[in-house]
């Protein structure tokens, strides 16, 4: 693999472009397996991986690095486990619905429909703690993120921009137009894994209608 | 925090209680040592005038008080016991937005009883002085170039930022000329962490402090050296900030040389 895959990021930190979301996450295993790198943290085309400067140079990183994705993969027949979420949508649950739906001229039954027909992907967790990030939605329904972040998303909300879905676990500041609540529990602080949903993981969505 | 918590002989991550800008009162209801570090604010006990960077012993029914800090943001306070706070993932910190961690996940109030456990009397030591943190409104901070920091980002080397009112324990946002970087929607969000300077389509730039956001999408285009970050949460709304180029192996060099000098005073912390 050559080297021109990674760059610096920063005086601690390596990035590594991994557009394939598979071998993202098997590579982002691997590196973890390791126990080298102080983080691995998967995004959406990338992952970025931080050293201990004070024990390694960055250049002295980069070798590591640059040899650790030489040892080949091991693309498992691993299944992705698969989690069904039941969403109350529209109405005070999810504000935004009725906007988003008129904006592309389609009902809100019909934006639901979008979102339940396939199973989506949680592509990786970030931003405030658990919140998932989940494609497999086509890019042709354009919806932006807010002009103007909120400071507090309800625990459970579903956000929808262009071609992602986004899941906030726990309540927190949010930029993406809501859409729905599951009343499904999806952290549980005392669990070794608090978060339910982990990249990698299948989500399929169900409407459990008005409440 | 490290630096009061050595004072009271507590490991250098004990949890300690951080005052934003000061302005708080506290009433000791057992005898304990602490001792204040952080932004300069005046100290009393019991009316008369005390020092931070040294070790006090409360008795029972002491009033500690702190005047609004002068210079900086935040104020350690550390006790000679350990204090009763939630953990989460391994950390009795605070975090606001998703209400975990600390005294049930909020700031404290008037009023609240914080309960300390295996309290012990410690002799009074002081931080030596050349380890004082140097108090000002205005920071130089060493930074490397960010992923996305591109040709037409060098202004950034050369301009005087100010912070605004806009600030949490998330980041501060900077006021000042920016280099224009091209937008991308809905660009592919990668990670982030503390020290990394973001710019949003607003034109303000904002700095990630220590409850930054784990990942993020606007882009990336300088970080502060991992040497300087211990810093950042001392910026307060109306202070300069500068940035100075480093290379990778420079800022490398300068976060060794600093944790060199803290190793006899310190010898457990990691900066």
């Amino acid at each position: 693999m050559s080297n021109t895959l990674i760059t610096f990021c920063g005086d601690d930190a390596l990035r590594l472009y991994v557009p394939d979301r598979a071998t993202r996450f098997t590579r982002a295993r691997q590196l973890e397996a390791s126990g080298y790198w102080a983080e691995v943290v998967p995004g959406r085309r990338d992952i970025t991986v931080q050293f201990d400067p004070h024990a390694h140079t960055p250049d002295e990183a980069m070798q590591i690095l640059t040899s650790a994705l030489r040892a080949p993969l091991q693309h498992g027949q691993e299944t992705a486990q698969t989690v069904t979420i039941p969403v109350q949508f529209g109405g005070e649950e999810g504000p935004a619905l009725a906007s988003i739906a008129a904006n592309l001229n389609l009902t809100e039954g019909e934006v639901v429909a979008r979102l339940v027909e396939h199973p989506l992907e949680v592509d990786m967790l970030g931003f405030t703690p658990g919140f998932a990030y989940m494609s497999g939605l086509t890019d042709d329904l354009e919806i932006p993120r807010l002009a103007q972040p909120r400071q507090q998303v309800p625990g459970g909300s579903i956000g929808l921009i262009t071609g992602q879905c986004g899941l906030y676990a726990l309540p927190g500041p949010g930029g993406w137009p809501i859409i729905g609540r599951t009343a499904l529990s999806l952290f549980d602080g005392r669990a070794e894994q608090p978060f339910r949903l982990q990249p990698g993981m299948r989500v399929t969505l169900v409407d459990a209608g008005s409440p | 925090m490290a630096l009061a918590n050595r004072l009271v002989e507590n490991k250098s991550e004990a949890t300690a209680i951080e005052i934003t800008f000061g302005g708080a009162a506290l009433r000791f209801n057992t005898p304990v040592s602490f001792a204040v570090t952080g932004a300069l604010s005046d100290l009393t006990l019991n009316g008369v005038t005390i020092q931070p960077h040294t070790t006090h012993t409360a008795h029972e029914g002491d009033e500690l008080q702190m005047a609004t800090a002068a210079h900086g943001c935040r104020i350690y306070l550390a006790l000679s016991a350990v204090l009763d706070a939630k953990r989460f993932l391994g950390s009795s910190s605070t975090y606001l937005p998703a209400a975990l961690g600390g005294h049930e996940g909020r700031a404290l109030m008037a009023g609240d009883r914080i309960t300390l456990d295996s309290v012990r009397l410690v002799p009074a030591q002081a931080t030596p002085e050349d380890l004082h943190p140097v108090s000002s409104n205005s920071y130089t901070l060493r930074a490397v170039e960010g992923p996305d920091f591109s040709r037409g980002s060098e202004q950034i080397w050369a301009e005087i930022y100010t912070a605004t009112q806009r600030a949490s324990r998330m980041g501060i946002e900077l006021r000042g000329m920016f280099p224009v970087t091209e937008q991308v929607e809905n660009r592919p969000s990668s990670a982030i962490w503390p020290g990394a300077l973001q710019l949003p389509p607003g034109g303000n730039g904002f700095l990630l402090l220590a409850d930054a956001q784990t990942t993020g999408g606007y882009p990336h285009i300088l970080q502060v050296a991992r040497a300087d970050r211990h810093l950042l949460g001392q910026i307060r709304p109306g202070d300069r900030v500068r940035f100075l180029h480093r290379t990778q192996s420079q800022a490398v060099d300068a976060l060794r040389a600093k944790q060199a000098l803290l190793a006899n005073w310190l010898p457990e912390f990691t900066l």
